[in-house]
């Protein structure tokens, strides 16, 4: 039986076992849990029909006094997404296992409860459905953070959650806006929504309901002060599912949410990108004069997030392309390197970059898959993240060539400040003489590097048929663009 | 009307019992008289009302505010247990004033005739203003019922003269079918019975007693304060509404929304920056009173039960917070939020279920504090309050730092020893919960149970 609906409920059963289970069987029925729903998601791929377009539907009038319908199924956009859920949700509970620290049963708990309402929300099919998830993904979070982390966690957790809460109401209140609005009609799925012609000044108040929800979520350029304290505060699987999936939430939730607005983007297109170049540039000379690892990786995901967003507002095939696989090789680049930080951060127990050095010498194999990751986010050629950035940059200078030419300039900042790291981390003098006999990096942390190193090697020489599902899936919804 | 007969008896008998030996009987009867007087009413025969010359009717959805009050004192029943550590006599009479209170709440959403309104809503303050001041060497429970006391005869004084005035524009005192005399008067008094109603409810800008009130009483009975006089306050309100509905005139909505805004703002505003967790969920109570005042805006038969769900689930939650504040009080001797520091290490299951209410007053999706605000925001965005909505979702983040903050007291790591309070406590704290949660991710079940 292939339905959507059962990759949120495998986890969220495997959620509860969790926290009925003990200390020593939880992380196995987590890790088995995760292992499940990957390889029921890997199934469902082989069966997906990319022209299809929309497989494994479940709805049903969940509220019905106000034709409120709960609406889970696989399009294409929500392919790549799941894809990158599964296998960093797989890769943060492999990190959890490995790190000694004594977690207990609850911990792999709320990670699956994260996992369970990601899913759901990468395959909500309406906007209700959508904003049910959206908001339950945040209180998973919430908890892990608050019990689990840095000494600074409480305050850093606790603004990252009013921020997101404040935009999500704005969302709530355009949801319910877009519900009266569309009236008798029932809103089954995205369609609907998208059919819906909205007067110009309401489409204003719309674009900056959404954009402010999705900006507080991502995070887009003004609104991302919480992103740096909280990143460097939460521990290391948390922060893996905070950067790599849930600034996947903004983006996504941008391209899901733009379609009726575009008329309003279109004409304050300049405005809009603007933001988003300062957003992009702004990370990229921030994370150049970072000293922490986790802040400095933190500003890094600002600006990548910051491209990927201008690319969804200038909307045309080759920038949505780029936009989906970037979001997908983004998220497997910055888990690869919170797991390189949380190892360098256990070994030196700090999380300066000049308190470690020298470890290319006694490290070689860990320098080797670090070096891959490096040059991915970077976007060399010939490895996935070159692709997503050459067709993001290629989709902004189809509007306008002076976009591309001002966020390209991330592209040549990204290698500074990522070779910054890189070298001050791994070469020169062996500081430190205890790093020297503290243990290499274990075999989870080690199958986790390869994967990852290895993945954006596949995907950059064989990218084909991710961009593809990208372009069916624009396809599928191209005809409600405006002209 | 037999449920009424049923618990005005019970609650004398009971009186009555305070001086015998027997007082063991004391709590079993009076849970008895709740289950009898819920399945009277839930049998539901208008039989007497022809013989009380149709001053009261427990019909349609006056029969769902009596039901849901008398199902939250069954559910609030169980913890007056506590009342027997307070000495035996005590007992009896704070018993038999509840029971007493809660004839007066279903007097208040069953009335027909403005005199029966005002013999509810006395009926069900004095026993208030008696409760407010159970602990009688407590400085502070003097001041709650003495200022309760005070603000609330003055509040009822309000009430009755706009009733005096209704009399004057309408020529009756019945609440149905009204036929305007004089509009302007009309007009008038429904201004002054609206402002006697929003005290009774703690909507600012007439809220100024609930912060101390609530924090001077004693816990146990500020759960019956917070839920059952809502009820019944809000229930009283819908039951005037529905009625002169024909008559309204339309700047009554901007009246409500005036004092929508005024509850957003005060309410959070105040909220905010207390420490004291008892005076946080009292300011929140006038945030959710903001939030049910939506609901009757624009009300009609056929929206009624949005808003019997949004009174469900503020109940629900707030039961279960009030009731973990005073196990926390019992324990630690104050409700500061300090005392909450490190719960979830001492007593997990209060923690668990007091982040869950905590997290269903704020409205976070599949728990019925979510869906009883998407009810109610729906219904004034669809009368064109857009505007509102948006003001009032803005404020709501608020609402969440406030709550959460609560929740993160909770979850810090203090290792205090642990503690535990009676299983059959926990067990009906869960049970409440559990509703809470049912509510939210089966939110057709309510409606379809009212029908």
């Amino acid at each position: 039986m292939l339905l959507a609906i059962i990759l949120i409920l495998i986890p969220l059963i495997a959620a509860g076992l969790c926290f009925v289970s003990g200390k020593k069987i939880a992380p196995i029925v987590g890790l088995f849990g995760t292992m499940l729903s990957f390889f029921y998601f890997l199934y469902m791929l082989t069966v997906y029909n990319v022209r299809h377009e929309l497989m494994y539907n479940t709805f049903f009038n969940w509220i019905p006094e106000i034709k409120g319908i709960f609406h889970v199924g696989i399009d294409g956009y929500s392919i790549i997404p799941l894809l990158l859920t599964q296998l960093v949700m797989l890769f943060s509970l492999l990190y959890a296992l490995n790190s000694n620290s004594n977690k207990p049963a609850s911990y792999f708990g709320l990670l699956l409860l994260t996992q369970a309402f990601l899913n759901g929300f990468f395959i909500a099919q309406n906007p209700i459905t959508f904003y049910l998830f959206f908001e339950l993904a945040l209180i998973p979070i919430y908890f892990l953070v608050l019990n689990w982390g840095g000494a600074e966690r409480k305050k850093a957790v606790f603004k990252f959650f009013i921020y997101t809460i404040f935009g999500s109401l704005l969302l709530l209140a355009a949801i319910i806006y877009i519900h009266s609005a569309i009236g008798a009609n029932q809103l089954l799925s995205w369609k609907e929504f998208y059919f819906q012609k909205f007067p110009m000044h309401v489409q204003l108040y719309l674009l900056v309901a959404f954009f402010i929800a999705f900006g507080i979520k991502s995070p887009l350029f003004p609104l991302h002060t919480w992103q740096a304290n909280l990143y460097s505060n939460s521990d290391k699987p948390t922060v893996i599912i905070l950067a790599a999936l849930m600034s996947k939430m903004g983006v996504f939730g941008l391209l899901r949410f733009v379609y009726p607005v575009m008329p309003a983007i279109n004409v304050y297109q300049p405005t809009i990108i603007t933001i988003c170049i300062i957003g992009i540039l702004y990370g990229a000379l921030m994370a150049w004069r970072q000293t922490d690892m986790n802040k400095l990786l933190a500003y890094s995901s600002l600006s990548h997030i910051g491209l990927i967003a201008a690319s969804i507002f200038v909307m045309n095939v080759q920038s949505i392309e780029g936009a989906m696989f970037q979001m997908f090789i983004h998220g497997l680049c910055v888990t690869g390197l919170f797991v390189v930080v949380g190892i360098l951060e256990s070994k030196s127990n700090s999380s300066n970059i000049n308190d470690t050095s020298g470890l290319a010498r006694i490290e070689p194999r860990f320098a080797s898959y670090f070096f891959i990751i490096t040059l991915a986010s970077i976007g060399l050629p010939l490895t996935a993240g070159f692709i997503g950035e050459f067709y993001m940059l290629y989709g902004l200078s189809i509007d306008n060539i002076l976009y591309s030419l001002f966020a390209g300039i991330s592209v040549i900042l990204g290698a500074v400040y990522m070779f910054r790291f890189y070298q001050s981390v791994m070469f020169g003098k062996l500081k430190n003489e205890s790093l020297q006999s503290s243990s290499a990096i274990n075999l989870n942390t080690e199958y986790i590097l390869a994967i990852i190193a290895l993945l954006v090697i596949i995907f950059g020489f064989f990218p084909g048929m991710w961009i593809d599902f990208a372009a069916f899936s624009f396809l599928e919804y191209s005809e409600y663009l405006p002209n | 009307m037999s449920a009424i007969i049923i618990l005005t008896i019970s609650s004398l008998l009971i009186l009555f019992f305070g001086f015998s030996k027997q007082r063991g009987v004391i709590l079993p009867l009076s849970f008895i008289a709740l289950i009898a007087s819920f399945a009277m009413l839930a049998m539901g025969n208008n039989f007497w009302s022809e013989y009380l010359t149709n001053m009261i009717s427990i019909q349609s959805s006056s029969k769902s505010f009596a039901l849901l009050i008398c199902a939250i004192a069954i559910c609030i029943f169980p913890f007056f247990h506590e009342l027997i550590k307070r000495g035996n006599e005590e007992l009896a009479d704070f018993i038999g004033i509840i029971l007493l209170s809660i004839v007066g709440a279903i007097i208040m959403v069953s009335y027909q005739n403005m005199m029966t309104l005002f013999l509810g809503i006395e009926i069900l303050s004095i026993a208030m203003y008696v409760l407010a001041g159970a602990n009688r060497r407590s400085v502070n429970s003097n001041e709650a019922s003495i200022k309760y006391f005070i603000l609330g005869s003055f509040a009822s004084a309000i009430l009755l003269f706009g009733i005096a005035l209704y009399y004057a524009a309408t020529g009756s005192l019945s609440v149905i079918n009204p036929k305007l005399i004089n509009s302007e008067l009309y007009q008038f008094s429904l201004l002054i019975i609206f402002s006697g109603f929003s005290f009774k409810v703690a909507l600012a800008p007439f809220h100024f007693w609930v912060a101390d009130v609530y924090q001077g009483t004693p816990t146990l009975f500020v759960t019956v304060m917070s839920t059952i006089v809502k009820i019944a306050g809000f229930g009283a309100f819908a039951q005037f509404v529905l009625s002169q509905n024909s008559v309204l005139p339309s700047w009554i909505n901007w009246f409500f929304a005036f004092i929508i805004l005024a509850s957003m703002f005060i309410g959070n505003i105040f909220a905010y920056s207390q420490s004291s967790v008892k005076r946080i969920l009292a300011f929140s109570s006038v945030v959710q009173s903001g939030f049910i005042l939506m609901g009757i805006i624009n009300l009609d038969a056929n929206n009624s039960w949005s808003l019997i769900y949004y009174l469900t689930a503020y109940a629900l939650a707030s039961i279960v917070t009030f009731i973990v504040v005073y196990f926390v009080e019992e324990q630690a001797g104050s409700d500061h939020l300090d005392s909450f520091a490190g719960l979830s290490k001492s007593n997990p299951v209060l923690a668990v279920v007091m982040s869950i209410a905590l997290i269903s007053l704020a409205g976070v999706p599949l728990t019925a504090g979510f869906m009883s605000k998407l009810y109610v925001l729906r219904n004034i965005n669809s009368i064109g309050f857009t505007a509102l909505m948006v003001i009032a979702l803005v404020l709501a983040a608020v609402s969440f730092y406030y709550y959460f903050k609560i929740i993160n007291a909770m979850f810090s790591p203090s290792g205090d020893r642990r503690w535990s309070v009676h299983f059959s406590y926990s067990a009906v704290l869960v049970f409440i919960t559990i509703a809470i949660i049912f509510l939210g991710v089966m939110p057709g079940v309510l409606h379809g149970f009212l029908g």
